[in-house]
């Protein structure tokens, strides 16, 4: 059992990388077909940052900033923090959910509260911010150019969400419909930065092989390890294949 | 079936795989060559970080964790190292229970590698489970008030980097990265009210929803993604190294032509179709 033990800490950083390359084929299989390599790999995922969740939640949050000073230091009000805390709890049971209506009120109450100072400091300035200057202030020609384009594509946005009223001016459809290319310009350059993010997840996961587990996985006895695991996941996939083939049949 | 029939019709694993090969070429080769263009928005988080007064700390509050590592990672990293470089101490706070070790190994490498201290050049406050606004509120106020310790409980009082640092007044600037919205508690608890200079590095995601805060002003910088790191390590002088920025860069730019390649040929082969199939009623549907 030593022995292990010290094997396992001595190839640490050649197991973590053994482990990551299986997890990111295994996650990367649903691209080909739904199957339960994948479901297997997305659990322990979820498993994992679950338990290691709650040990950095104890280590770096509870223990040193609730349950050492309320043990330790004298600081015995922190228990009252346990009691509000727990009364989340109550809204699993039918009888005393109530209880747990209690902390949920205040939490709201506190959120709509602080959503009045969330929108006056985040959106008055960006009011303010719109009201440009067309001419002067030092403006070069192409400043005011690009002030006009801001104005003309901020009230043509604007009047499309304009719904108190029929839309019946021919200046108004005609702005409202510009405004609607506008958005729809808007929200393209979206959908591309999440392209671009996607795609970006991605190549941190092809980094990951072919720069960290590949040159590893070239070397010696993992080499040897590799060549066995493809053989193996070779052999798992004719299987599948005769079978799947057969029940077609 | 001919070959226009066949374009629309390539089975996707196969264009999957083609990405992936398209996109391996850069990451193998590893170009140091790095974007030359860089956004007015990167220049700006370059300024506004190189001129935070030497007396002054800055919080880097990093939100992200694994899942994001590919895009946060690399901005971590550049903020690390110009802050680091310029002798401008740091506080490290993490707000993903993952991304708190993540972005402490982060330091540390950056950190030996410029042969810096930890506690004396930069501190890492660990995990903070929120809620935020109330500690970006607090932290305004009284900053030894909110974070009493570092992630090892070590008093902040006790350590070089932080024991003169009491509120809002000794925090030269604020770094968000993440890859959610929460750049607004920032910008409504802190930036704002205390006018503290704030530099934003969200996920390409988010990046676009977050220009109308750097045309009001409530923004100082921005590093977009990926391509936003490579182009703040351009300027802090790694642009003939061979960072995995840069390679992402190329591979993204890589991948993106191939999208459009196949965008296009997919709507030539459509069009062309429809141009050579006999016409039936009913004309334009949906």
């Amino acid at each position: 059992m030593v022995e292990l033990a010290d094997w396992i800490a001595a190839n640490a950083k050649t197991i973590a990388l053994w482990c990551g390359a299986l997890a990111t084929f295994a996650i990367y299989s649903v691209l080909y077909a739904e199957n339960k390599f994948y479901r297997l790999f997305e659990h322990i995922f979820i498993g994992l940052s679950a338990g290691f969740g709650v040990y950095v939640t104890w280590s770096q949050v509870l223990e040193p900033k609730w349950w050492q000073p309320m043990v330790h230091k004298g600081h015995w009000q922190w228990a009252f923090a346990a009691v509000l805390g727990s009364m989340f709890y109550f809204m699993y049971s039918k009888k005393h959910a109530w209880i747990s209506r209690v902390i949920f009120g205040l939490f709201m109450g506190l959120s709509a509260g602080l959503m009045f100072r969330d929108f006056y400091e985040i959106y008055f300035p960006q009011m303010g911010a719109s009201m440009k200057p067309i001419v002067g202030n030092g403006m070069s020609f192409w400043d005011s150019v690009n002030v006009f384009i801001f104005y003309m594509i901020l009230l043509c946005s604007m009047t499309y969400f304009f719904f108190s009223f029929e839309h019946d001016s021919p200046i108004v459809q005609k702005s409202a419909a510009a405004g609607r290319w506008f958005l729809m310009i808007g929200f393209g350059a979206i959908f591309g930065a999440t392209v671009m993010g996607r795609m970006t997840l991605f190549i941190g996961r092809l980094n990951f092989l072919v720069i960290d587990w590949w040159p590893s996985a070239r070397s010696a006895w993992q080499f040897r390890t590799f060549q066995g695991i493809v053989a193996v996941i070779i052999v798992a996939l004719v299987v599948w294949i005769i079978n799947a083939l057969r029940t077609r049949k | 079936m001919n070959i226009l029939e066949k374009l629309q019709t390539i089975d996707r694993r196969i264009l999957y795989l083609l990405i992936a090969a398209v996109i391996a070429i850069p990451l193998l080769q590893r170009p140091s060559r790095h974007p030359r263009i860089v956004f007015s928005e990167v220049k700006n988080a370059y300024t506004t970080l190189s001129k935070v007064p030497k007396n002054k700390i800055v919080i880097i509050s990093c939100v992200w964790g694994p899942g994001t590592r590919a895009e946060n990672e690399p901005q971590t990293k550049a903020i690390i190292k110009h802050l680091l470089m310029e002798d401008t101490r740091f506080v490290m706070l993490s707000w993903d229970q993952l991304g708190s070790q993540l972005t402490y190994e982060d330091a540390v490498e950056i950190g030996k590698q410029l042969g810096k201290r930890y506690g004396k050049d930069w501190v890492h406050l660990g995990y903070n489970p929120g809620p935020m606004y109330a500690i970006i509120r607090g932290l305004g106020k009284s900053f030894t008030g909110v974070f009493k310790v570092d992630r090892f409980g070590k008093k902040l009082k006790d350590i070089p980097a932080t024991k003169n640092v009491r509120d809002y007044r000794d925090i030269g600037a604020v770094v968000e990265i993440t890859p959610s919205g929460t750049v607004s508690s920032w910008i409504a608890y802190f930036n704002q009210p205390y006018n503290v200079p704030l530099v934003f590095c969200p996920t390409a995601v988010m990046s676009a929803e977050a220009y109308p805060y750097l045309d009001s002003g409530q923004l100082d910088g921005m590093l977009n993604g990926v391509i936003g790191a490579a182009q703040y390590e351009t300027l802090i002088g790694m642009e003939n190294e061979r960072t995995y920025a840069a390679a992402a860069a190329w591979a993204l730019s890589c991948a993106h032509i191939f999208i459009i390649v196949l965008i296009v040929l997919g709507n030539l082969g459509y069009a062309l179709s429809r141009r050579s199939a006999p016409q039936r009623g009913g004309g334009r549907t949906g």
